[in-house]
């Protein structure tokens, strides 16, 4: 492994401080003179019709400034897929017909928080009620009520994936075996609720908008379809933000509403959805009837799996369509497959909509493949860690028609995860311990938004004392990657972190960056940094060649705030006289660099994968059905690691994340209407429900990242839920084919399974 | 031997790569051709997404092999 400067080693957040302290300002806590406060009235119904709003009453009521309606909008529909405008089928604010219990159909702006609340009470909507439906097998039968008009059978998109002879694979199979799957929704319960503040400017007809989002690009599209302004009008900030987890990707109602009333009312207008809002009408994890069908050898060599998905998407298409596709990729991950299938198909229906949540697909494939596979290996006979070993992808493996893997660390965290279990010793009854292998993407190929830009762009400026300022449009989400980029910038220039200023996440004055989803920062948005922070380096670097006046064929490096000669590390000069001298040597031109990123021929997934294994000791209370963690290991393969603390931070909160997704958390409903929309019913696994997690290092090298770097936050999701599925497998020996694995679900399957072993 | 799309006349190598573009295509006229063969684009791609195997595929390329088929 080589050995960095500041690349590997251990570095407090940048925003640590300013976070730990109150200093660091989120959307939710600013505030700008005459500002107004926002409210959404939403649909009760989840299907019907407007037939008329009568917005008098509210308009009328002292302290409201504007009232607005579908109509007052210039129409059309927006969404995230502006490549393929057929699913782009949302709108600001309904204008017909409302399709989920929760959607906008006016918004209202007031001189104070309560008079907006109040005046929400004193629109009058008519509706016409229409039949709605829940279930997408239902939504897709002839007869369904349809959702969207020209949707026949409410399908919203089909995926098929497949590669090899699954049919004729199946007949030389040894073991064939078929298990079926309901995964339930998760809510992203970030601890900033969605929010938005917007401000127009009348005397230049530009709009600014500070919202907590994953990616500014993409609101700035969004908000330039939904109002029919140039994206150039519109700037849009990205503050501090508290939490996404994919739930903040695109642009939402409250911030198009927000800037419309802004609009409307030439003062700032701040929108801001309470908590039962968050958990209701805000995007969920796309809850999948799954069916998979594997073969294999009785040597546990697999030779076929088959895949199939329906996937409830609810009222709109959102980004739910890349996760029916990861979903079909993620299921073959991260074993060698020589014949694989999958269909799929997300069907609309009056829930809230269903889009990313991080794993993206990856949490469903995962429980049904490692739960799959673990019971494959008690079928044949062979060790489950076996049969991982066995099959488990390695470097320059081919994924037939889709990606190659490059770096692969699979095998290296199957042996520290292994070696950790059998630490673990022999268990007493009722424990048992579950493992789970992954792979995931560092940087999704997919540019649904159909942008001409690369996938990240940065620059870099240095100053004439040496100070460097580094402009990202890559969002920081709490995950740590501001300080991950200015490490990566640090490094190739050969300077202190010390010395780096970041400028993130404003449209206005930082180059296009897709933002912070698919696991792509530090891999595409590194890249970008790494390649601005080089142009510098090189003329830098022109500079300190001819004061040196060396042979061309000497080769120079940065490092430690010097610039010398590689092999005559003495004969050198301070990078702050080098940076000094570029400037005055150029006419007093800026020193300023600028790097980009997009991944080319690299398969249509994802330019590098992470890989890993995990697992989790779990004792079973068969009095209760109750399960309880008692302790986790992750091996996770990401390449160079930028911030071992960061990477450590990421392995504990995904884990708990997704030990949340896999015995406590989901959304539960009832004809369209969330039940559990409050943090009081929607259990989250807290502190003192989590055991010790150990993170195993594995090292491995990325061609593609910068400095060799992977992810390590999505991936990280995926594994848990199956580890505890398993591990509850190996200590009682039920099979639960949903989630989360409730005390109520694992006492009604041990209930079975005596009743199965007493007759 | 190729396979044209009744449709949008696409050239597919065989009758079950028509089946897939077919399937594949969420629009109007290519949901409705299939209602003149008295099929259902919804239960076409419910067959194909529940059962094991390419049924869906299956039932639509048997129509294309005897209608679809164009000698080079």
């Amino acid at each position: 492994m080589k050995e960095y400067s500041v690349v590997g080693k251990a570095t407090r957040n940048i925003d640590g401080v300013a976070k730990v302290t109150g200093e660091a300002r989120y959307t939710f806590d600013m505030t700008l003179p005459g500002m107004l406060y926002g409210k959404l009235l939403r649909s009760p119904h989840p299907h019907a019709r407007i037939i008329s709003i009568d917005t008098s009453e509210a308009e009328r009521l002292p302290g409201v400034k504007a009232v607005i309606t579908g109509k007052d909008t210039p129409g059309g529909k927006y969404g995230p897929w502006r490549r393929f405008p057929e699913l782009m089928d949302e709108e600001a604010l309904v204008t017909t017909k409302v399709r989920f219990i929760g959607d906008a159909v006016a918004a209202v702006a007031a001189t104070r928080e309560d008079i907006a609340k109040r005046a929400l009470e004193l629109i009058k909507v008519k509706y016409e009620l229409l039949p709605a439906v829940f279930n997408p097998v239902e939504a897709a039968k002839d007869d369904a009520p349809q959702i969207h008009d020209g949707v026949e059978n409410n399908i919203n998109i089909t995926r098929h994936i497949e590669w090899g002879d699954v049919d004729e694979a199946i007949k030389i199979a040894d073991y064939v075996r078929e298990d079926r799957y309901e995964l339930s929704s998760q809510s992203h319960a970030p601890l900033e609720v969605h929010d938005a503040l917007a401000s127009f400017d009348k005397s230049t007809g530009r709009l600014t908008v500070w919202t907590s989002t994953q990616s500014p690009y993409y609101v700035q599209l969004g908000l330039a379809d939904a109002l029919k302004m140039r994206e150039g009008d519109i700037r849009v900030i990205k503050p501090h933000v508290g939490g996404a987890f994919g739930g903040k990707i695109s642009t939402y109602p409250e911030q198009i509403c927000a800037a419309f009333l802004s609009i409307k009312t030439g003062k700032p207008v701040k929108i801001v959805l309470n908590r039962q809002e968050e958990f209701a009408v805000t995007r969920r994890r796309t809850p999948m009837y799954i069916a998979t069908k594997i073969g294999a050898k009785k040597d546990g060599t697999i030779v076929t799996k088959e895949v199939k998905v329906i996937a409830d998407g609810g009222a709109y298409t959102a980004l739910g369509s890349t996760a029916l596709y990861l979903v079909g990729i993620y299921s073959s991950f991260p074993y060698k497959i020589p014949n694989y299938r999958f269909d799929g198909c997300r069907v609309y229906t009056n829930n809230n909509p269903s889009s990313a949540m991080r794993g993206f697909g990856g949490p469903q494939a995962v429980f049904i493949s490692e739960t799959q596979i673990d019971r494959l290996a008690h079928d044949i006979g062979i060790d489950p860690i076996e049969i991982r070993r066995k099959n488990g992808m390695t470097p320059h493996y081919v994924v037939p028609g889709q990606a190659t893997i490059e770096s692969c660390g699979l095998h290296d965290c199957i042996d520290k995860v292994e070696q950790k279990v059998k630490e673990w010793g022999e268990l007493p009854k009722y424990q048992g311990v579950g493992m789970v292998c992954y792979g995931f993407m560092s940087g999704g190929i997919f540019n649904w938004i159909n942008t001409p830009y690369a996938f990240s762009g940065a620059m870099v400026r240095v100053n004439i004392d040496g100070t460097v300022d580094l402009f990202t449009q890559a969002s920081d989400l709490g995950q740590g990657s501001n300080t991950v980029l200015a490490m990566i910038c640090a490094e190739e220039l050969g300077i202190s972190l010390k010395d780096i200023r970041l400028h993130v996440a404003d449209t206005g004055i930082t180059p296009v960056d897709l933002g912070a989803w698919g696991s792509r920062q530090t891999l595409m948005s590194g890249n970008a940094v790494k390649a601005a922070a080089a142009e510098i380096k090189r003329k830098l670097m022109d500079v300190a060649r001819i004061k040196l006046g060396e042979n061309i064929v000497y080769d120079l490096e940065a490092k430690g705030g010097r610039i010398y000669l590689t092999l005559r590390p003495e004969r050198g000069y301070s990078y702050y006289d080098i940076v000094k001298d570029a400037i005055r040597y150029n006419d007093g031109e800026p020193l300023i660099g600028t790097g980009h990123y997009t991944p080319h021929g690299k398969g249509m997934v994802s330019p590098a994968f992470t890989f890993g294994a995990q697992a989790v000791k779990v004792e079973v209370d068969i009095k209760t059905g109750r399960v309880k963690l008692l302790d986790i290991a992750t091996a996770h393969d990401c390449g160079q690691v930028i911030n071992p603390p960061a990477v450590r931070g990421q392995v504990e909160g995904a884990t708990a994340m997704a030990a949340g997704c896999g015995l406590t958390e989901e959304l539960l409903s009832e004809d369209g209407l969330v039940l559990n929309a409050s943090l009081a019913y929607y259990k989250i696994l807290r502190y003192r429900d989590m055991p010790h997690i150990t993170t195993l290092e594995v090292h491995t090298h990325e061609p593609e990242g910068p400095f060799g770097a992977k992810e390590a936050g999505e991936g990280l999701t995926t594994p848990t839920a199956a580890a505890i599925a398993n591990a509850v497998y190996h200590a009682v020996g039920v099979e639960i084919n949903s989630n989360p694995l409730t005390a109520e679900r694992v006492f009604k399957a041990l209930k079975a399974l005596k009743k199965n072993k007493a007759t | 031997m190729a396979y044209h799309c009744p449709v949008c006349r696409k050239i597919s190598p065989d009758s079950m790569d028509l089946a897939r573009h077919f399937l594949g295509q969420n629009d109007s006229k290519h949901k409705d051709w299939l209602k003149t063969k008295g099929l259902s684009y919804g239960e076409l791609i419910m067959l194909q997404v529940t059962a094991f195997g390419n049924k869906g595929y299956e039932t639509l390329a048997e129509i294309f092999e005897k209608e679809a088929k164009v000698d080079h």
